[in-house]
């Protein structure tokens, strides 16, 4: 007989060291792992955010070049409700140095930005892979309850002082003061400590991955609103807030270091809260039990078109009213555009809207600012495609009398109608936002016609990533390469000077800028054509290839 | 007797893999045919080119007189499907999922779907991102059992139900094949495939090595002899189809190809037989012979 087995080693009883006790068991396997997983990924997290605030830097810094031209920013912005909202009370506006004015600008941006890396990334390495098998087999090898999360924490917040070192060095590159550089790094690389730790208890509370990130995006939404409630003059409120906290630094002008502190205590206490949750909660469970569904679906849900509807529903929801309150609040501020042109930079970067009134010019790039954070919404509804192909989810339902077009078209469908919502409603909510500061209801319909004048170049997204995952589902990542270049031909042409035939790939280049501008029918056109080219390309690919 | 299912020498390949080699496969109208190999042979891709999800290069493939890759949606109609591994929309219940694939056919039958709930013990209400293995399983068999398809592809579709369901199962496929419905069973389940199918058919890195009926299957393999005789046995490995011989406790052990029993009893005759024990082959020698890459090693580890 042929041994089958070598002889085993066993490990002596239950070991003199229970797992309760050694609850980092594996980290270091773990945590090297997640460095390989993410090998792509957190490179490009980086450069993104570092290329992002460095961008924006240089335009900010590149607009104000005179003491004047500060002074005339710093009255606008201290006295602009709006303004204060979205940036903060201006600490250091009273004499404006160009470090504050650049806090003003880019702070809230980044903290957001960098919030938001951490939550994805910390979700990505627990609560997601919890919902696939995986978790379990490593969780049955030699790991200890915490190790998963502890490794995240840890990876995670490298990627996160990474990217906090970049931005501090960019800014000093720019030849802005050390000591508020060095506020600004901190308090970004603490504010994203603070959301690992909320991401991590969010991981533990909520019922799934998705639900994780959505109640990690809501807080940091509460904690944005809190601190605009506090900056427009509830100040107690602000302290309620670490976004608030942050900001109260106040970096570049006459820093408060000690308001770190609390910044530190915070995340501490979230991890904290996350780790006592971990002990206490069963693998693959959240702390609310998913309430019991139907036992007998709706008739209505009798076509793949009625599923994506079906499944894509709350998201729909959540993207409409998101970007309905962004468009309200720039439609409010409209009316300081005519100040706001006086100074000659700002009014370069509002060239592109063409010739229309300063009020007309910041409307049409308000306009064009939701259609690009819309692409969002456009491109990744349509590549639930992808995700349910490689879940083995399409499979059975192209097992069914269901052609392979009729699939590809549901999401597609779902995307173009759920985009023409999400545009209709941001672009009343920016009219009424500006009718009413204005007191002009007639901007409505001119706003409401704008933002519909964006619809076919979104549409040519969701055709190009149809097509992408037509000819190939490994490639359809690849649909966001096209919201990229969108976005930086669309906010960063002029700052980093592109030439005409790198703006010309974004179908937003070809739109007119209305209300500015006025509608022309040739481009709008030719984007629609080029979006039902690329469906149709899209669908002649899908039933050349095979399926999974 | 018309055919259902039929494969003339497909080749399926993925870059540089063949996963199916020049495969042929004949399936009769109203037979459950149980379709078995190791794993990786391509089992699950001869039952997903049949659905017309994945092209092969060349060869013949037709299905209920159609052409699966040209006329899918036509024939998807007339089959149901139960794939082996079962991914459900998470935040879905059960209930949702199944009536939703129902009305995708058109084939609602609430009462069929209703028996086939409380005869699989699954509770519909609970959202499928809760479910087990087993009962994502069971989700696909009630959409595929309430159906009124006429042909059922089945990749391993009990893999993960407890003995009871088996059970359940079993009886669900047998009153169909009463009524003449065609079963293609992808199974690793022996007594399972025992006890439904009328032929099978065994294939191993993407050709088929065995078909035809369990008996057939039974003839085609070795018979496990003990015997005792007056004296002792020489020369006898040299006998031609017979194999693993050895003495154990006064007794001589063998194994012998069925064609060639005959001629193995009638040597052994001359050595004067006092007893004498024949084990007709198990399904298990059976399929551990067609399955293993080398017989002489199965021997061994039997």
């Amino acid at each position: 007989m042929t041994t089958l087995l070598s002889e085993p080693t066993f490990v002596s009883g239950i070991r003199s060291v229970p797992s309760r006790r050694r609850p980092l068991a594996g980290f270091a396997h773990l945590f090297w792992f997640m460095v390989r997983r993410d090998r792509l990924r957190a490179p490009v997290w980086m450069a993104s955010i570092i290329g992002l605030i460095a961008a924006s830097t240089a335009s900010v810094v590149n607009m104000f070049e005179t003491p004047a031209e500060l002074q005339e920013y710093a009255t606008l912005a201290r006295a602009d409700a709006a303004v204060k909202a979205f940036a903060g009370p201006g600490y250091g506006l009273d004499d404006p140095t160009l470090g504050a004015v650049v806090m003003n600008e880019i702070l809230v941006y980044t903290l957001i930005v960098v919030a938001l890396m951490c939550v994805f990334l910390l979700i990505r390495h627990t609560r997601a892979e919890e919902e696939t098998d995986r978790a379990e087999l490593v969780r049955a090898a030699g790991v200890g309850r915490l190790a998963t999360m502890a490794a995240a924490c840890v990876w995670v917040g490298i990627i996160n002082v990474v990217v906090a070192t970049g931005l501090t060095l960019s800014l000093l590159a720019f030849g802005l003061p050390v000591t508020g550089t060095l506020a600004y790094g901190s308090v970004t690389c603490a504010i994203g400590m603070v959301f690992i730790g909320v991401a991590a208890a969010a991981a533990q509370i909520a019922s799934s991955a998705r639900a994780a990130t959505a109640a990690s995006g809501a807080t940091l939404g509460v904690f944005f609103v809190m601190r605009a409630v506090g900056d427009l003059g509830t100040g107690w409120v602000t302290w309620l807030s670490p976004l608030g906290w942050a900001q109260s630094v106040r970096a570049f002008a006459d820093e408060r270091w000690w308001v770190l502190v609390p910044l530190v205590l915070g995340a501490a206490a979230f991890t904290a809260v996350a780790v006592a949750l971990s002990t206490r909660r069963d693998l693959g469970a959240g702390f609310f039990k998913q309430r019991p569904g139907p036992a007998d679906g709706s008739d209505h849900l009798a076509t793949p078109l009625a599923m994506a509807f079906r499944l894509q529903r709350t998201s729909l929801i959540a993207w409409t009213i998101g970007l309905a309150m962004l468009g309200f609040f720039f439609g409010i501020v409209a009316d300081q555009a005519e100040a706001m042109l006086e100074n000659e930079a700002i009014a370069d970067f509002f060239a592109r809207a063409g010739a229309g009134t300063p009020t007309e010019m910041f409307l049409a790039t308000t306009v064009l600012m939701v259609a690009l954070t819309a692409s969002g919404y456009t491109v990744s509804t349509v590549l639930r495609l992808r995700t349910d192909e490689m879940a083995v989810r399409a499979e059975p339902v192209l097992a069914m009398p269901v052609g392979r077009a009729t699939w590809l078209m549901s999401y597609l469908t779902v995307s173009a109608v759920g985009t023409i919502v999400v545009m209709v409603v941001t672009g009343l909510a920016i009219g009424i936002g500006s009718a009413a500061q204005l007191g002009d209801g007639g901007q409505i319909l001119a706003v409401l016609a704008a933002a519909l004048a964006m619809v076919p170049a979104l549409l040519v997204l969701a055709a190009l990533t149809v097509a992408l995952i037509g000819i190939r589902p490994k490639w359809a990542p690849l649909a966001w390469a096209g919201v990229v270049i969108s976005a930086v031909s669309g906010l960063l042409a002029e700052t980093l000077s592109l030439p005409q035939s790198i703006r010309n790939m974004s179908p937003f280049e070809h739109v007119p800028a209305m209300p500015a501008a006025s509608f022309e029918l040739v481009p709008i056109a030719l984007l629609v054509l080029v979006a039902i080219g690329l469906t149709f390309g899209g669908l002649a690919a899908i039933t050349r290839r095979d399926i999974g | 007797m018309s055919t259902a299912i039929s494969l003339r020498n497909v080749v399926k390949t993925f870059g540089p893999t063949r996963a199916l080699d020049g495969l042929d496969l004949e399936i009769a109208t109203g037979e459950v045919h149980g379709y078995l190999g190791p794993n990786g042979s391509g089992k699950s891709v001869t039952i997903r080119t049949l659905l017309g999800l994945l092209r092969h290069d060349s060869g013949e493939v037709r299905l209920l007189g159609g052409d699966p890759w040209r006329d899918a949606v036509a024939l998807h109609n007339r089959l149901a499907y139960v794939p082996g591994d079962v991914s459900l929309w998470p935040n879905l219940s059960g209930g949702e999922i199944i009536d939703y694939f129902a009305r995708l056919r058109g084939d609602v039958d609430k009462a069929r779907r209703d028996e086939l709930i409380e005869r699989f013990e699954l509770d519909p209400r609970k959202k499928a991102g809760t479910y087990s293995k087993g009962n994502r399983q069971k989700v696909a068999l009630v959409v595929a059992l309430s159906s009124n398809a006429e042909l059922l592809l089945l990749d391993e579709p009990t893999a993960g139900l407890d003995p009871l369901m088996e059970t359940v199962f079993q009886e669900y496929i047998l009153a169909l094949a009463k009524q003449g419905r065609t079963v293609m069973l992808s199974s690793h389940i022996l007594a399972e495939v025992e006890k439904l199918c009328d032929r099978v058919t065994i294939i191993r890195h993407g050709r088929t090595v065995q078909t035809g009926t369990l008996d057939d299957l039974r003839t085609t393999t070795r018979t496990a002899v003990t015997v005792s005789t007056d004296r002792k046995v020489e020369g006898f490995e040299t006998t031609s189809g017979v194999h693993a011989v050895r003495t154990q406790g006064g007794s001589l052990r063998f194994e012998v190809d069925n064609d060639a029993l005959g001629e193995a009893m009638s040597r052994l005759a001359g050595f004067g037989i006092r007893a004498l024990v024949s084990q007709p082959p198990t399904l298990e020698a059976l399929f551990l012979r067609e399955y293993g890459d080398d017989l002489d090693e199965v021997d061994q580890t039997r």
